[in-house]
């Protein structure tokens, strides 16, 4: 467990003398022992406004409740429940005239001529986290946890744990860990064969099991720099197929939709990541920098830089402006569309999330204590520019005029609100 | 099994790599009296876990990858 400390003050001989003893002291098992914090609860808040330009739009509410114990332990709950609404990208491609169909839940769809075709959609999805956490000697903490989550085509039930003990005087933090997660995907209407027309399969639920692993690493390098490094493998396994989302039949003289196939993705995935941290202290102020590599067997390589800069006010206040950037390669069966009369391949997707792809993200939080309540405000906001490939070079005939990837514009506002009682 | 197990070894031999370099990485000795800054919550890689938790649920909606951060986590029909 690391001791919380008041940030540094001004210096003064008489109060480096007194902190150094404090702190010396701190490291005699016995006086460590008689430092621990006091039984105390905390909660926290949030509230996710979320919105896509004509496209989804989310409210997503959670409420955190942590125990902690004298002797370092925590018990923290956690409920959240997301209200999802407004409409998003089919996979199919534009039309020169104006496209309807029906989708898999009985919407009628109509598209305007030139434009992506858009599926209307609303969900609630109920969110339960647990997790308990166990100091087990002075250098070693233990964390479990669990989650069950339910919306109207998916359930997610899962368990993880992660071991951390501290090495070489505390300058080295290990972090060994793992979940496993039993999901399961009934979409509404029935699953449709991969590939196909639509065509009903079953109406059952599909399995699928999520398994990850953890390897971290934190080391202290200096009074104000440290760094981390954890790498996460996730094997997944069963139906990873997004049910509702289609791919376009080209006409090959001109490339006019002339029909529509299901989505159908391998039924394995196995996802790498690398992810480097650092925590710099100059002056007052905190740096965070971070920088993940990604790659998995579908082909999706990725880059992500993301920084931001906390700039403490006074009176326990602080701004942290963000910025991230984010870039993807497309997956090795993403298509913008089949053309007519072609043989098909085994796995199929026009799905833009798995296309090439890039992110940026602005935005900053700003914290404070109001001098009316006790606890912490937080108010982030974010506005993040989405693009992906809008000219691809399979696209033929009319598609070549069209817009096939318009940029998403995302807009988010999260307040979050702490307190002790 | 087997080839199971080489894919595992294979997929941890850059993370124990990056590790062990980071382990042996730089030779100075931060003692404990002068972690003071380092001990504030503020230092923490993940000072912030629930507004960190929206970000990884908005982006991996959003986007194909995910991890890195923590092991587990809620599940999702998003994407």
């Amino acid at each position: 467990m690391r001791v919380q400390l008041e940030p540094a003050k001004a210096p003064s001989p008489l109060r480096d003398a007194l902190h150094t003893a404090a702190l010396t002291l701190l490291m005699i098992p016995g006086a460590a022992k008689a430092q621990t914090p006091p039984a105390a609860d905390h909660i926290d808040f949030t509230n996710l406004l979320y919105g896509e330009q004509s496209r989804t739009q989310v409210v997503e509410p959670i409420v955190r409740f942590t125990h902690l114990m004298a002797d370092g332990q925590s018990i923290s709950a956690q409920v959240g429940l997301d209200v999802i609404t407004g409409s998003s990208p089919t996979g199919a491609l534009p039309s020169g005239s104006v496209q309807t169909r029906t989708s898999a839940s009985g919407h009628v769809i109509t598209s305007p001529a030139g434009q992506i075709p858009m599926a209307p959609f609303h969900d609630t999805r109920l969110a339960l986290e647990g997790e308990w956490k166990k100091p087990v000697s002075r250098y070693v903490i233990t964390t479990v946890g669990g989650h069950f989550s339910r919306e109207k085509d998916y359930q997610s039930l899962g368990v993880n744990g992660k071991i951390s003990t501290d090495l070489m005087r505390r300058l080295v933090t290990i972090t060994v860990g793992g979940g496993v997660s039993h999901d399961s995907v009934f979409p509404v209407g029935g699953t449709p064969a991969g590939l196909s027309d639509g065509t009903i399969i079953h109406t059952g639920g599909n399995a699928k099991d999520v398994t990850n692993v953890l390897l971290g690493a934190s080391r202290i390098l200096t009074r104000r720099w440290m760094v981390a490094v954890n790498g996460t493998q996730t094997y997944e396994r069963g139906y990873l197929t997004e049910p509702y989302k289609m791919i376009t039949i080209m006409g090959h003289v001109n490339g006019t939709p002339v029909g529509e196939l299901t989505d159908k993705r391998p039924d394995t995935r196995n996802r790498t990541s690398l992810l480097f941290s650092s925590v710099y202290h100059p002056g007052d102020d905190v740096a965070y920098t971070s920088y993940r590599y990604y790659r998995d067997t579908w082909g999706v390589r990725s880059h992500t830089i993301d920084l931001k800069y906390r700039h403490d006010l006074g009176g326990q206040s602080y701004i942290e402006p963000l910025l991230r950037y984010y870039q993807q390669t497309a997956a090795s069966f993403y298509t913008v569309g089949f053309l007519e009369g072609a043989p098909l391949p085994n796995f199929g997707t026009s799905d833009y999330r798995l296309g090439r792809l890039k992110t940026i993200t602005v935005g900053g939080t700003y914290g404070f204590h109001p001098d009316f309540m006790a606890g912490e405000l937080t108010i982030r906001g974010q506005y993040m520019r989405q693009s992906g490939d809008s000219s691809p070079p399979n696209a033929i005939g009319i598609q070549r005029k069209f817009d096939l990837s318009p940029p998403v514009n995302v807009f988010a506002l999260v307040l979050g609100y702490s307190f002790d009682y | 099994m087997k080839v199971q197990m080489k894919r595992i070894c294979r997929a941890a031999a850059r993370p124990l790599l990056a590790l062990t370099l980071l382990l042996i990485a730089g030779c100075t000795t931060v003692q404990p009296w002068d972690r003071d800054l380092l001990a504030d919550k503020k230092m923490s890689f993940n000072a912030s876990p629930m507004l960190l938790a929206i970000d990884e649920h908005i982006y991996f909606s959003k986007e194909a990858s995910m991890g890195g951060m923590d092991a587990g986590g809620g599940g999702c029909g998003c994407n």
